[in-house]
């Protein structure tokens, strides 16, 4: 084979891979005149090759391009290889979205003349934009969601978090997303959330459940959905709720105490009364039995009018719970006041009397509640002191932080058996001396006011050594 | 024949006394103003001179009437047939009178006030369990 064959076969051979690409290929001069080009691009612009020849190829574009390709022209005929994208309307066609690139031939150290590719990636950028449009209508989708929503893979890594997430957790998105979940929240790491999440990957099934989330103080509802990515959560802030519930719960059940406390209490006397008017009948009207059960009728009617001022008392207090406009009440005053009444009975059992607190501290409530927290507190003191020592009661309060006020009460007394009595010791009509004449109203009062003022209230006691209340203040 | 009145309030003490009284009840009636003085009174009396009768409040401190009906039950078999125990109550609750039936030492639940019709019946359950 002599070179002259050897070189027309190699001509055949890049003449065949010149028509027969499937890419638009053409060969421009300097002046941007098509030189030759391939079958693709002739079925392409849908013109016989007599018609392309010879011409610019500007004259086959959209004017919008012209300027374009001519740039690129230029810059391949200064020698480097050229490539870029954009969209080519030929003549009426449909436009196309086209990878251009144009290598220029050199000949000699000169560049002669540049082959133009053109690679049709319309379909694929369609693609690539469905992929982008439905990416961003997805994202828009979890941002708009009014529910907390985020998604982790296998290794529990955060994947996708949507800004309410962010939000509610308390957490940048930037700083956790490739997190594991119990990196962030190692405290959760074994927690209810932990095994519902780890129940639904095993069975594959979807978990609903309603979860306290420790770190923030808040109740979620939580719905986890399992997938082959991992884990898409759900979840909103049901906090309001939960504690809603938990308040209709604790008002209905202290209405029901209420009603079988008061019903109890207005039908023993009653009850009684009931039955002396019957023995009354079949006595002497002259007798001592006569006196004696007229005297017992006359305190019985006094303690039903007493039960029916309790209850007054109490409904009032309920009523104006809402109503009465809290003050800033000076407390030093308020309690020497509430202790001044009870100076007497104070002084003839000898009990002493010592309280701390800063003149200058002032507590956000009500000072009719207030005067009334001290009086009863005091009353109780004195009421049930213990026989063997004289009675000493401390009064202490210290301001932990502008809205918490911690003030103790503390006395000496008689204590009781806190075990035993447990949760009775704030309820109304509940006693627990036999000895002492008491109805069961003063620390029902004095939780009452405690939390009709947004406080709440606690004790402990020992038989014997004493009793100690601590009440937190706003 | 002995008869235990069991109630911290003295009006309920004093008009079961008067009823008892008016019945001509010659029995020796005693009255304890607390569940624990009675409780004790019980198990000093073990085992010949057991109370026929405890009419028994339910609403007391430190001891309710529930409180001494399980203090006594590890001498429910000593007082079994010899014992009676009435619940004496202001309450109309009825979870009350179910609650009774867990304790077979109680023979009945009365609401106050007690009348003279009501001691008579009891009188006659009494007697005929006794003979």
């Amino acid at each position: 084979m002599d070179t002259n064959t050897s070189f027309l076969l190699d001509e055949q051979r890049f003449r065949s891979l010149f028509d027969n690409n499937p890419d638009l290929v053409l060969f421009q001069n300097n002046a941007g005149t098509i030189l030759d080009a391939n079958r693709a691009f002739f079925a392409h612009i849908d013109k016989p090759k007599g018609h392309v020849l010879n011409r610019p190829l500007s004259d086959f574009l959209p004017p919008n391009k012209r300027a374009l390709f001519q740039q690129k022209l230029a810059e391949a005929f200064q020698g480097q290889t050229v490539r870029f994208d954009t969209d080519v309307q030929f003549d009426s066609l449909p436009p196309r979205q086209f990878d251009i690139t144009q290598v220029p031939l050199m000949t000699d150290g000169e560049v002669t003349g540049i082959h133009v590719v053109f690679r049709d990636i319309t379909d694929v950028t369609v693609a690539q934009l469905l992929i982008q449009q439905q990416a961003q209508k997805l994202n828009t989708v979890f941002e708009a969601i009014t529910d907390a929503f985020f998604l982790v893979d296998h290794s529990w890594r955060f994947t996708y978090l949507n800004s309410e997430t962010e939000r509610v957790l308390n957490v940048q998105r930037a700083a956790v997303m490739g997190q594991s979940l119990w990196d962030v929240f190692p405290e959760e790491s074994n927690g209810v959330f932990y095994q519902h999440y780890v129940q639904a990957l095993h069975t594959q099934q979807a978990v609903h459940f309603e979860g306290f989330f420790e770190r923030l103080q808040m109740w979620f509802d939580v719905k986890a959905f399992p997938s082959e990515e991992g884990l898409s959560v759900y979840f909103a802030d049901i906090t309001d709720r939960v504690k809603a519930h938990e308040e209709l719960y604790r008002q209905n059940n202290d209405l029901q105490q209420f009603t079988y406390i008061v019903s109890h209490n207005l039908r023993a006397p009653l009850a009684n009364i009931m039955g002396l008017v019957d023995l009354l009948a079949s006595l002497e009207p002259n007798s001592t039995d006569f006196q004696q059960t007229r005297q017992h009728l006359q305190l019985n009617a006094h303690q039903l009018d007493t039960v029916l001022q309790d209850m007054n008392t109490i409904l009032t207090i309920r009523d104006n719970h809402n109503v009465v406009a809290p003050e800033q009440v000076p407390l030093l005053d308020v309690i020497e006041q509430a202790c001044r009444t009870l100076d007497a009975p104070l002084k003839q059992c000898r009990g002493t009397l010592q309280i701390a607190v800063p003149d200058t501290l002032r507590v956000h409530g009500n000072r009719a509640y207030l005067h009334s927290i001290f009086f009863n507190l005091l009353s109780n003191s004195i009421k049930y002191r213990a026989d063997s020592r004289s009675l000493q009661v401390q009064i202490e309060a210290v301001s932990s932080s502008e809205q918490n006020i911690v003030v103790t009460f503390a006395d000496n007394g008689s204590g009781f058996d806190l075990q035993k009595a447990g949760a009775d010791v704030f309820k109304l009509y509940k006693r627990f001396h036999s000895q002492h004449v008491g109805r069961g109203m003063g620390l029902y009062l004095v939780k009452t006011h405690v939390e009709a003022m947004g406080g709440h209230i606690s004790v402990s006691s020992h038989e014997g050594v004493g009793t100690r209340f601590t009440i937190h203040l706003r | 024949m002995d008869i235990l009145l069991i109630d911290d309030n003295s009006t309920s003490v004093f008009l079961t006394e008067m009823l008892l009284k008016r019945e001509g009840v010659s029995s020796n009636i005693h009255s304890f103003f607390t569940a624990k003085e009675a409780l004790r009174y019980i198990q000093q009396s073990l085992p010949d001179r057991v109370p026929a009768i405890v009419f028994l409040d339910l609403n007391m401190p430190v001891m309710d009437g529930w409180e001494f009906l399980e203090a006594l039950k590890p001498y429910e078999q000593q007082l079994a047939h010899r014992c009676h125990i009435y619940v004496l109550t202001s309450s109309l609750a009825t979870a009350d009178a179910t609650k009774t039936k867990d304790y077979s030492l109680v023979s009945g639940l009365i609401h106050k006030p007690m009348d003279s019709q009501m001691l008579r019946v009891i009188w006659a359950e009494v007697a005929e369990q006794t003979s």
